[in-house]
């Protein structure tokens, strides 16, 4: 099955681009040279602006702020990969951000048990989105719009209004630093990036690629696609968990709706890091890229001077310039 | 997805009688909006059970006030999603009219006759913008509404400081709070409105042209239909009918907030999705679209009228909105219309 899939996989994107596919423009937009690129050009600005932007704790405290959207749109990117939308992104990571403040577990043994309860719930709620869409073919975004309204109101369940504490060992050793120089939470972050780049070379992650750029054809080269389809909402959903534990070391305390505003952010993120939102192109490290670049033009802008209230305008504006710069190169790199 | 999805048995209906697909489509389309119509009835019927105030007219009443904003607004994501796209910026161009309508209109301003249309011109104009980007600059349309989205509302804490003030125009408020031959205005509006979105998506050649597109574009390019005008309609006639919404939530509650359209965005594209319309765009109505919003609004009252605590009731809710999903499923339908014939 393995080597149908491969050569199917390979085939598509080949087919798709004409006869000299592998130009170095081309290949640098399915990469993430761009938004890496981005991301350099404005961290050079924001060193510009505030010398102390290079400093071990500076360096840290972005990390931390970037970490919950970086995981989150990760999650997010899977699905997408796979021609699909995942609207329960929101409803996890508040209920997980819930279960942290209300049932504070200390010490690392407790920091551990929340992990995986993060990660059980994750994986719960991925798996019934997967059932639903994979088995039952339910439009994806309308049964994870069902079931994050039910894990938010499973979340308001549990704590009404913001509050709690999150224990002491999560928010200060998830948000310190190792050896006071490397950051905890961009450690999570490159461990799932690594996780990642070991996954997609596995069968399933052909078979992800595959079916998100032409499923009936994935179907016919032997493809599981329901299992495959199954998987990546569970781990998208493991991948959301993760999301909230960070959020929740980094915010200390419960919100039943503390996902909401990263339900958005990450498809932005998803989108700024170039993953084609019709499935088959895109890597997660792209979109890990795409969330650390939203979160860093918001530091940029505050040192700049920018009133807070105009940070939507120049999110906006830098996604759609991403999008069409990004566009432009696949283009030109097609025509080559 | 789609092609997946094809049954053999379907395969074999087809060949064994010829050409059977316009009535086979129209058949699965009124069966859905059919059955969404019933279930709003027997919900409404059926909560007298549950609390004796309930199931009356003043709650039908009620219920279609409510719905209103939601219909309004489903309109616009129903044509947007017809053609294939999605419009995430409806929240924020609903906030955008319902703002500009008391900052410069106010409540009893002598131009308020030419200020609204403004309003909703500029409403209008910010659609036209989102069509701009997602036909010529080959931006997703998820991420150019959603772009925008971002991009108004931010617009809007700036220009407002993040107090917003003013007081509702007096049109709205007579829309929203009026009586006309003793029925409440909005509930007249109602009617109104479904009947020239219905006659515009089903019965005008415009209409026709979004359903070609949504089905394929290429086909529809060759058999002569004004491609590209007809790809940015949706989204101009999306945004003019969020800032309507905008003003309708201002006469309601008289008066402009910066998260007043926020609430709404996933119910308009479940409405969209619940009365039938496929997300990938080509196939639903507006009847089956007004249904879904109809029964939304009448579950949301009758699950607050029951006094349970807020968390259950989104639980609720949620598992309403799954099991709406699962029953109405396409597959369901069609299988139900191969019975009948």
């Amino acid at each position: 099955m393995s080597d149908i899939a491969t050569t199917s996989a390979a085939a598509l994107p080949a087919a798709r681009s004409g006869p000299a596919p592998r130009h170095r423009l081309w290949r640098l937009t399915q990469g993430a040279g761009l938004i890496l690129g981005l991301y350099v050009l404005l961290y050079a600005l924001y060193a510009y602006q505030q010398p102390r932007a290079l400093d071990a704790y500076a360096i840290a405290a972005l990390m931390n702020n970037t970490a919950p959207l970086a995981l989150a749109a990760a999650g997010q990117t899977l699905v997408v990969l796979s021609r699909g939308f995942d609207l329960s992104i929101a409803g996890v990571i508040s209920l997980c951000n819930v279960v942290l403040a209300v049932y504070p577990l200390e010490g690392p043994g407790g920091a551990l048990v929340s992990m995986l309860l993060c990660l059980a719930i994750g994986g719960a709620v991925g798996a019934v989105n997967g059932w639903l869409v994979a088995y039952l073919r339910l439009q994806s975004i309308a049964a994870t719009l069902a079931t994050m309204i039910i894990c938010q109101g499973i979340a308001l369940v549990i704590l009404n209004a913001p509050g709690g504490y999150v224990s002491e060992w999560i928010a200060d050793e998830l948000t310190g630093r190792l050896w006071g120089a490397v950051p905890v939470s961009g450690l999570a972050v490159a461990a799932v990036v690594g996780l990642w780049l070991l996954v997609r070379r596995t069968d399933y992650g052909v078979a992800l690629y595959a079916i998100g750029a032409d499923e009936p054809a994935a179907a016919l080269s032997g493809v599981n696609v329901r299992r495959t389809r199954f998987l990546t909402f569970v781990m998208a959903g493991m991948l959301y968990g993760l999301a909230g534990l960070m959020l929740s070391a980094q915010t200390a305390t419960g919100n039943p709706n503390s996902g909401a505003p990263l339900l958005l952010l990450s498809f932005a993120a998803v989108a700024l890091g170039g993953t084609s939102l019709s499935g088959g192109r895109g890597g997660l490290f792209a979109s890990v890229m795409g969330a650390a670049t939203l979160t860093l033009l918001q530091k940029v802008l505050f040192s700049s001077g920018v009133s807070s209230f105009y940070t939507g305008l120049f999110q906006g504006v830098v996604l759609i310039v991403a999008v069409v710069f990004s566009g432009l190169l696949t283009r030109i790199g097609e025509r080559k | 997805m789609t092609v997946m999805n094809e049954n053999p048995t379907s395969q074999a209906r087809f060949q064994q009688s010829g050409d059977t697909r316009r009535s086979a489509r129209i058949s699965a389309e009124t069966v859905s909006t059919l059955a969404v119509a019933i279930l709003c009835v027997a919900l409404l019927v059926g909560a007298r059970f549950i609390s004796p105030s309930l199931g009356s007219w003043s709650q039908v009443e009620t219920v279609l006030v409510l719905g209103s904003f939601l219909v309004v607004l489903s309109f616009g994501q129903g044509l947007v999603i017809l053609t294939g796209g999605l419009d995430l910026s409806l929240p924020a161009v609903a906030t955008l009219g319902g703002i500009l309508a008391t900052n410069w209109v106010g409540a009893s301003d002598p131009g308020a006759w030419y200020l609204l249309p403004l309003v909703l011109l500029v409403c209008g104009c910010v659609g036209f913008l989102s069509a701009a980007g997602i036909v010529w600059l080959k931006v997703p349309p998820f991420i150019m509404t959603l772009a925008m989205s971002i991009i108004v509302s931010s617009l809007l804490l700036g220009y407002t400081k993040g107090t917003p003030r003013g007081a509702a125009p007096d049109a709205a408020v007579a829309l929203m709070k009026g009586h006309l031959l003793g029925l409440p205005a909005p509930v007249l509006f109602l009617v109104a409105f479904v009947l020239l979105g219905w006659l515009f998506q089903s019965r005008s050649i415009y209409g026709r042209y979004l359903y070609a597109i949504g089905t394929n574009v290429e086909a529809a390019r060759i058999a002569g239909a004004p491609v590209t005008a007809m790809r940015i309609l949706p989204y101009v006639i999306s945004a003019v009918s969020a800032g309507f919404a905008g003003l309708m939530l201002v006469g309601y509650s008289s008066g402009a907030t910066l998260r007043m359209g926020d609430s709404y965005l996933l119910p308009s594209i479940a409405a969209v999705v619940i009365g039938g319309s496929s997300i990938l765009g080509g196939r639903g109505t507006f009847l089956g679209t007004v249904g879904g919003a109809i029964l939304l609004t009448t579950l949301g009252t009758i699950i607050s009228a029951i006094g349970l605590e807020f968390g259950l009731r989104t639980i609720i809710e949620g598992a309403i909105v799954l099991t709406a999903l699962l029953l109405l499923r396409e597959e369901l339908f069609q299988k139900l219309g191969s019975l009948w014939r």
